[in-house]
């Protein structure tokens, strides 16, 4: 992971009719890095990832990626892939056709195409699942599908909205490792929005923690936790994970 | 200003298809209300005001109305929650038979129901018993028995959503089912019988089809409004009986729109099952109401089938067989292609409209989004004879290009019916994730691709529902249709009303039957493509045989250990799977039937989950004993080594009775040294057979597996020298292909690891290892593969020398995924040498030439 930064966001504004969601809000993504964007619900985390996907545009500000202003582009221009909180995989199509259908779409050469989604399939360990449909998968195996679907179309980001949430806290586990396995082995740079203070930590290089429209504090863990910018930063990072630990060692001593 | 146009843009085509859309609702639906005020006169409402016969007809219409909604609802009510709740099988015969009525139009029941009751009726007939059933009380028969199917959808529906869990709880608690009924049941149901109840009112109001037949000199307010159009032509005035007709639909849609409660929560099934008891008096109660609304379709079905009612009842064909000839003047063969003409299309393009209105609703926010929604909902409000005269005011001007042809037919079918297959629509896109399209933007594939690819396989059943809807209906309405049809186009359903004049009460019959077989006949059609999709859908989601591992296990540890209750702790440990996978396995399986549960919390595999497991169940066992067994010399100088007797027991026994006892019993030994000695095992296990291997001595053991290589399929290939102390290493079923292993510290034995619970590394010896026994399952598709590989293997040059399981384990490794199936070392007793073969047995330390053997 470099300081490069892949994407600049500047001054961004966002307004849905009266309601402000986003104030002059600016921040860079290094290239390659896995940054988490951490805060309560409503904080507007989701509508900075939908504007860097491009289905949202900001009320004022640019986005710029590789130093390309891409503020209005439509999402197909991007090259940013995104998996949704519940993967949202093609429930008809099974995993091969889930992954190359966008592929197909775009009208490329067949053994071209079959010889991509295999690399892919190899590439997140789903071999033995290629003609499974997504409802006999299970939510790692589906996981590794919708990240594959957007991988097969070489982006240069992939962004996660809560992608666990509605999982149970065993298998989570299993998957944050998972998406770091993958990241580390493909050195892509993955934007992850959460809630959860616990999974940001596990997870990333860099976390921004949002709060009432702005940025709270953007840093490494290590920094965020020793070093909170702020009363909410302490109160919702600091505060929060300290109360687990304790809770945890209370109840095993 | 320029990222508007951008954003504009790209909602510009979605806005432009809805402001389509909506105008054709408000042209087709919405105008042709309008047009029926302008007809209206200060004098219109002046001499109604004073009009005696136009406010009976309102209370008359009240009245019976009235008293057959509270009849209809409470009915519907009482059926919905004995079907609910009884645990019967064939719940959807039920349901069908209970809505068969749905498949006739409501004229027809009203004509069952006068040819029953009443002066020269069949009772009259048959028992003396003369009812005079025109007025109130056929009224209100009537009205029952046409309004009772839907409303009993209504309530049957909501109650099948219901959140089961509290009704267990509630069992558990030792709580009277009666007492559940009213403090859990009716609660729940508050609003759908408020609703059930104004859809009920509404339908009954609006009918006068019915009435037509029965109401006798009762007039109703329907007939009232024909009579002002097609008698008196007073349009003024049958206009406003036409938005009276319309309040009732109003009050309905109004408070469907404010209490509609749209989230259907993931419900929970029933897990204790109701008692005999209760199912017996629900199935009594269901079956006599079935045969009750049955009654007037069996009363003209009868009557089309007597050779001249009322004078001789004796049985005839007659009627059936003048339906195609023209001699009595009537060919029924046009109208029947009228009707089925009319269905069609209006199926067809109903059910695109209703779909696209239902996307534009659903799956893009917008401005007209809401409007769309609420326009489309809002036909649901507007009778169809209301609807019919609204159109000939607004299209009369038309003549020859769209009134008076088959086109308006059409459309104003679709408008009339619009309604209920929207909302399906509606209710069907919005379960479908709504990320696709933004998915579908990223990955560059347009709406059209998502919506072809993605949103209509994924409502392909709904699609075929929508269907059936409008079809059926187009097929028993005369509402709107009446109106607007010219002698020539007219479908069956009219044709019935121009009978009715002149009392014809065999043509009637007979045209109410045909309209029954095409509606019976459709329905069985739409069923059947309905469950060949849900089943081409299950076998894909299923994945080849079905099962998913858990429920395998689970399924397997239920047949083995039978009947009994299992703590849930127990069953996680025994499965090995966490307490949270268990619970929902449970309920999994309960919900597709392949467990049962009684009331006492036992559990037991169900006949369908047996079903199930009947796919994974060992076919055979293939047994490999053709060789010398060298190491075991001087013992195998005269016996083969499976047949040497450990403590009293050939060591093949121990094998053959495992087999067995899992009901494995086609077996195949392929023998070689010493073959006849073989011989002897049939007396205790008769049902062997042999193969006999002449190469023994020549090739390896591929050769042996060589000579059954057409019998490799679902079954186990094993070895014939393992001396087996746990039987239970044998299956009644294998979820895949596997080869036995037990986890060592180390072994000098050949051995693999596992890598992601698959074999791998197949070597002499090792460490931190499994140690491989010869017994290993192959599946349908691996024995496909193996088969190969091993001709393959075989006639390469050396491949003779090979032993068999190199050719999965090692020569060919890249085609399979052998699982490790985990067993304990002392599962089996390895006897390799001589000396373990004294350890195990310690008669043979006498063997004659032992010594000498040992020594050397």
């Amino acid at each position: 992971m470099g300081t490069e930064s892949i994407i600049r966001a500047e001054n961004i504004n966002k307004k849905f009719k009266s309601k402000t969601v986003l104030e002059d809000v600016s921040f860079e993504v290094r290239r390659g890095e896995f940054l988490s964007l951490l805060g309560p619900s409503g904080c507007g985390k989701t509508t900075i990832l939908r504007m860097l996907i491009g289905i949202e545009k900001p009320s004022s500000g640019k986005i710029y990626k590789n130093d390309v202003d891409i503020t209005e582009a439509a999402p197909r221009d991007r090259n940013i892939g995104i998996v949704f909180q519940n993967y949202s995989l093609f429930p008809n199509m099974d995993v091969y056709h889930n992954i190359s259908y966008a592929l197909q779409s775009r009208k490329l050469d067949k053994d071209e195409i079959d010889k991509k989604v295999r690399e892919i399939i190899e590439t997140v360990g789903l071999e033995e699942h290629i003609y499974k449909k997504p409802k006999q998968l299970s939510g790692g195996q589906q996981q590794r599908v919708a990240i594959a679907r957007t991988l097969v179309l070489n982006p240069d980001i992939i962004l996660f909205d809560e992608p666990m949430s509605a999982l149970d806290a065993e298998i989570k586990v299993v998957l944050r490792q998972q998406l770091k396995d993958i990241q580390k082995k493909l050195k892509i740079t993955m934007i992850y929005v959460t809630h959860d203070q616990e999974e940001a930590f596990a997870l990333s290089d860099r976390i921004m923690v949002i709060n009432d429209m702005r940025i709270a504090q953007l840093d490494t863990p290590y920094n965020i936790y020793h070093n909170p910018a702020d009363a909410f930063v302490k109160r919702f990072v600091v505060d929060h994970l300290d109360m687990k630990v304790k809770s945890i060692e209370d109840s095993i001593q | 200003m320029k990222k508007r146009m951008i954003q504009i843009g790209s909602i510009l085509k979605h806005e432009y298809l809805r402001c389509i859309t909506v105008g054709c609702i408000i042209l087709f639906a919405i105008l042709p209300l309008l047009t029926l005020a302008f007809h209206v006169t200060g004098e219109d409402w002046a001499h109604l005001a004073k009009n005696k016969s136009f406010w009976h007809s309102i209370t008359n219409s009240l009245i019976y109305t009235g008293a057959s909604a509270i009849i209809t609802t409470a009915l519907a009510l009482i059926a919905a929650y004995l079907l609910n709740t009884a645990s019967l099988k064939k719940k959807n015969v039920f349901v069908i038979l209970l809505t068969l009525g749905m498949l006739v139009p409501t004229i027809s029941v009203g004509l069952g129901l006068r040819i029953l009751f009443g002066k020269n009726g069949f009772l009259d007939l048959l028992l003396g018993w003369e009812i005079e059933v025109r007025g109130f009380p056929g009224l209100i028969m009537g009205s029952v028995m046409t309004s009772f199917p839907a409303t009993f959808l209504i309530l049957y529906d909501a109650l099948h959503y219901e959140d089961k869990g509290p009704y267990d709880a509630a069992s558990i608690m030792g709580v009277p089912r009666i007492s559940t009924f009213f403090k859990l049941t009716i609660p729940y149901l508050k609003i759908a019988l408020i609703s059930a109840f104004c859809a009920c009112f509404t339908l009954i109001f609006s009918d006068y089809g019915m009435p037509m037949e029965i109401a006798g000199k009762v007039k109703t307010l329907p007939m009232y409004l024909y009579d002002q159009f097609m008698s008196s032509f007073q349009y003024g005035r049958g206009s406003i009986a036409g938005f009276v007709l319309l309040i009732p639909a109003i009050i309905s849609f109004v408070f469907d729109v404010i209490f509609k409660d749209q989230s259907v929560n993931e419900k929970q099934k029933r897990l204790i099952k109701a008692d005999k008891g209760f199912n017996r008096i629900a199935i009594a109660v269901i079956i006599v109401l079935c045969a009750i609304l049955f009654l007037p379709q069996l009363a003209f079905i009868s009557l089309s089938l007597t050779k001249s009612f009322p004078n001789d009842l004796s049985f005839s064909l007659e009627h059936i067989a003048n339906i195609f000839s023209n001699t009595h003047g009537v060919g029924l063969s046009q109208y029947i292609q009228n009707s089925l003409l009319l269905a069609c299309l209006t199926a067809l393009v109903g059910t695109c409209f209703a779909y696209l209105l239902g996307y534009l609703s659903v799956r893009k926010s917008g401005r007209m989004a809401k409007a769309v929604d609420l326009l489309a909902l809002s036909t649901i409000a507007i009778p169809g004879l209301v609807l019919g005269i609204g159109f000939i005011f607004l299209f009369k001007g038309t003549n020859g290009t769209f009134y008076g042809t088959i086109l308006i037919l059409i459309v104003v079918n679709i408008f009339h019916f619009l309604g209920s297959p929207y909302l399906l629509a509606k209710n069907c896109l919005s379960k479908i994730n709504s990320d696709y399209e933004v998915i579908g933007e990223t990955l560059g594939i347009g709406k059209g691709g998502i919506i072809r690819k993605v949103l209509i396989p994924n409502s392909a059943s709904t699609l075929i529902e929508m269907f059936s809807y409008f079809f059926l209906n187009s097929m028993i309405t005369i509402s709107a249709v009446a109106f607007l049809c010219t002698y020539d186009n007219q479908p069956l359903s009219i044709l019935i009303t121009t009978y009715e004049k002149n009392s014809n009460y065999e043509m009637q019959s007979v045209i109410s039957l045909i309209i029954l077989v095409l509606n019976v006949g459709a329905r069985v059609i739409f069923s059947i493509i309905a469950n060949a999709l849900k089943k081409a859908d299950n076998k894909e989601t299923e994945g080849g045989i079905g099962l998913s591992r858990y429920e395998f296990d689970f399924l397997t540890y239920l047949e083995k250990n039978g009947k009994g209750q299992y703590s849930q702790r127990k069953l996680a440990d025994d499965l090995t799977i966490t307490l949270s996978n268990t619970t929902k396995l449970i309920r999994d399986l309960a919900d597709k039937d392949y467990i049962n549960e009684t009331v006492n919390g036992e559990i037991e595999i169900s006949e369908k989950g047996l079903k199930m497991l009947e796919p994974y169940r060992v076919r055979k066992a293939i047994i490999l004993a053709a060789g010398f067994g060298q190491r075991l010399a001087p013992v195998t100088l005269d016996t083969p080594k499976p047949l040497v007797k450990i403590n009293g027991v050939r060591i093949l026994d121990t094998l053959l009775d495992a087999l067995y006892a899992k009901d494995i019993t086609n077996i195949t030994i392929v023998r070689g040294y010493k073959k006849e000695q073989f011989d002897q095992l049939l007396e205790k296990y008769p049902t062997l057979r042999f193969i006999d291997n002449p190469e023994f001595n020549l090739a390896n053991n591929i050769s042996s597996a060589m000579c059954a290589i057409d019998l490799i399929d679902r079954c186990y290939i094993c070895e014939a020298d393992l001396y087996i102390s746990n039987p239970d290493i044998i299956n009644k079923y294998e979820f895949q292909s596997n080869y036995l292993g037990a986890k060592v510290s180390e072994t000098d034995d050949w051995s693999f690891k596992k890598r992601n619970g698959y074999a791998v590394n197949y070597q002499m010896g090792g460490t931190d290892c499994y140690q491989a026994f010869g017994i290993s399952y192959w599946n349908g598709e691996d024995a496909e593969k193996l088969k190969e590989d091993l001709k393959k293997t075989y006639n390469n040059r050396g491949g003779k020398e090979n032993l068999w399981e190199m050719v999965p384990l090692k020569i060919c490794k890249k085609n399979y995924k052998l699982e490790i199936r985990k067993c304990h070392k002392s599962d089996i007793l390895e006897i390799d040498n001589f000396i373990e073969l004294i350890a195990a047995d310690q008669s043979y330390s006498k063997y004659p030439g032992y010594k000498g053997f040992f020594v050397n």
